[in-house]
């Protein structure tokens, strides 16, 4: 009947529940309740546009409601927000945030530059309308792709320029490798991951997304290396790099039992996760040219997993590698788009995007690394 | 007072308005107001010619034998006027039915003025449904008969329905038959009790007993979570929770159920 169940005592998904309940409370404090339905509740998707399409996708999802959210930030509350610029959100301020943003009141806060060309649509905060299906066009291209709308927040602040050199570490399936395209400024673009099943899924991703003169090997190279590996093949070479790095993948781990992170045979693999997102990230790093730009992003609320590891990355890329990093500020960004996301208020580096019934978005982290030497 | 003026008490007097003759003066007679009178007048000669006159004075009969007075009387006729259509002898038989289950005067009296449509039931269906309380919910006879007295709504509600909120709360919240009783769950709907302990669970507020019936953390009382509005209960229990979180979290959830139902009856279709 109803009430008999044959699954067993701990599944996955309750496992990575006790396991947020003790590291989460204590490190979101009294917000952890308000996050903590909002992960066990269903999530909000964004459309990507995919300007390569033909379909005039973008009228069609403004009818229906929606928006793109990077262009539609409001410019006025920004310049009010520079007088004062206490914190986003009050229910998340904390003292100490409160005086960090203070220090960087007004001369620091200049629009961030952004690719226009990067268009995701999303539905007003507390709508729960869900989006269909992409449809393709004459030439069988689709209009859009869904994806959480804030993974594209680590695409914008990779800042392609045109003419750039890319690397995407960890691409599949593909969601930030189609964001990044849509700029269509890149010169020359690798992607990479390291699971062969999955390379190819990233394959027919861009196969549905783009023309075939982009897909040529001139443009774009796919690989199945493992990425901590990269520094020995290519270093000193790419404008940008992305690092999305495999993680707890908190959502997920919380609503499917299949290929979760947290079953018992998994626990190796799930304690070696920083250690390996640490080596993606220093191998991105020396991967970079000098001079160069390197996000790091994952889809956890993991403090070991977002800032530790980049604090660590900062610490042994001067060590072992005699390489300078500067962490780029991403405060304008996320004040940029505070209407659409809710923004962690005491993260010490980088920004974290936590999920919100009103705006059930995220978990995502990113980071951004500047090359110096 | 209950009875009205011009009966003096007396059943003999009563009784002689139960012959077939309904007229204006013998309602005035029996209490009503003028305008009261008329509206019952007026029913009475539309609805099925001569019959219904007969049955409706036999009705206002059994009400004022049951101790209503004439404003209370015409309340129940207003919210359910096909009690004008049964036959005196059913009625009875239903009456007496209700105090064999436990409710006694002034109980049963209110019983009828708040819920009317207790009376359109069978007494096989109330037995139905009691015997059901008994014997898949495991109440007492006195908690049945409580159950009665608190929420007669509960008769004609669907016993599958009413096996599952009954099983929700016993397995799921972990609570027992007393503490329903007491705190008059049947009064309300599923789905929001359903809405606020799921929101409860989600935040980590509320935890389903082991077999033991232990939890790790202490949950909320019953009574707070149902019959408290709802800002009362976000204050209570969520102390940061906002109505726009509510709000946003009842449509997904209500979403959600619909779209399991319906994966339920793919299911069993197959
Ligand atoms: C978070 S996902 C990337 C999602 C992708 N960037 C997107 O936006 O669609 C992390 C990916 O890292 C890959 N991965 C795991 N270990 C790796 C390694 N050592 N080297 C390269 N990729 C790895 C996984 O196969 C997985 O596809």
């Amino acid at each position: 009947g109803k009430w008999a169940t044959s699954r067993p005592k701990y599944p996955p998904t309750t496992l990575a529940l006790q396991h947020f309940d003790v590291t989460y409370s204590s490190q979101l404090g009294h917000l952890w309740p308000s996050v903590r339905v909002a992960l066990l509740s269903e999530r909000k998707y964004g459309a990507l546009l995919n300007n390569f399409s033909l379909n005039d996708v973008e009228e069609d999802l403004a009818s229906q409601g929606c928006r793109d959210f990077v262009t539609d930030t409001d410019r006025k509350e920004h310049v009010s927000m520079e007088q004062d610029p206490e914190v986003e959100f009050s229910e998340t301020s904390d003292s100490t945030s409160v005086e960090q943003r203070d220090t960087f009141g007004q001369h620091q806060l200049s629009q961030p530059h952004l690719s226009p060309t990067i268009k995701c649509f999303v539905f007003p905060r507390g709508d729960i309308t869900r989006f269909k299906p992409a449809r393709p066009d004459s030439s069988g291209l689709l209009g859009y792709y869904l994806m959480d709308a804030a993974s594209v927040l680590p695409c914008l602040a990779l800042d392609v320029h045109a003419g750039h050199n890319l690397l995407d570490l960890c691409a599949a399936p593909g969601g930030k490798t189609l964001a990044l395209l849509q700029t269509q400024a890149i010169r020359f673009l690798c992607l990479n991951d390291s699971s062969i099943s999955r390379t190819s899924r990233l394959k027919k991703v861009l196969q549905s997304y783009l023309p075939k003169e982009l897909l040529t090997r001139e443009k774009l190279r796919i690989t199945s290396f493992d990425g901590t590996k990269w520094g020995e093949i290519e270093q000193n070479t790419f404008d940008r790099v992305l690092v999305d790095v495999p993680c707890t993948t908190d959502r997920h781990s919380l609503m499917e039992d299949d290929n979760n992170i947290f079953s018992k045979s998994r626990t190796g693999e799930r304690r070696g996760l920083p250690q390996l997102q640490l080596q993606l990230l220093l191998a991105g790093v020396v991967a970079a040219c000098p001079g160069g730009e390197i996000v790091y992003s994952t889809c956890t609320l993991s403090h070991i997993q977002n800032v530790g590891v980049v604090e660590q990355a900062i610490h042994l890329a001067r060590e072992n590698h005699g390489i300078h990093l500067k962490v780029v500020d991403l405060r304008p960004l996320a004040h940029m788009f505070r209407n659409t996301f809710h923004f962690a208020s005491d993260v010490q580096l980088g920004e974290l995007v936590i999920p919100h019934l009103a705006a059930n978005f995220g978990p995502i982290y990113l980071c951004k690394l500047k090359r110096l030497s | 007072n209950l009875l009205p003026n011009v009966a003096n008490n007396d059943p003999a007097s009563l009784q002689r308005h139960t012959g077939p003759e309904l007229s204006l003066p013998c309602l005035l007679d029996m209490g009503f107001t003028q305008t009261q009178a008329e509206q019952i007048f007026e029913f009475a000669c539309k609805t099925s010619g001569g019959s219904a006159t007969k049955h409706c004075l036999s009705t206002l009969t059994v009400l004022f034998m049951l101790g209503l007075n004439p404003s209370s009387v015409m309340k129940v006729l207003t919210k359910c006027p096909i009690l004008y259509t049964i036959k005196e002898s059913l009625l009875q038989e239903r009456i007496s039915n209700l105090r064999k289950l436990g409710l006694v005067e002034g109980s049963l009296q209110r019983v009828v003025v708040h819920y009317p449509a207790i009376l359109t039931l069978p007494v096989k269906k109330i037995k139905h449904v009691t015997l059901f309380l008994r014997e898949k919910c495991l109440f007492t006879v006195q908690q049945v008969t409580q159950i009665l007295r608190d929420s007669p709504a509960i008769m004609h509600e669907d016993l599958a329905q009413l096996e599952y909120k009954f099983q929700y709360v016993y397995f799921r919240m972990g609570i027992k038959q007393a503490e329903m009783v007491k705190h008059r769950l049947f009064r309300s709907t599923l789905e929001e009790l359903r809405t606020r302990h799921t929101f409860l669970e989600r935040r980590g507020l509320y935890q389903t007993p082991d077999k033991k019936g232990q939890t790790v953390i202490a949950n909320p009382k019953l009574d707070s979570v149902l019959n408290v509005d709802l800002d009362t209960f976000l204050l209570a229990h969520a102390a940061n929770a906002s109505a726009e979180e509510y709000d946003v979290f009842r449509r997904l959830v209500a979403r959600e159920w619909k779209q399991e139902e319906r994966h339920h009856g793919d299911c069993q279709a197959e």
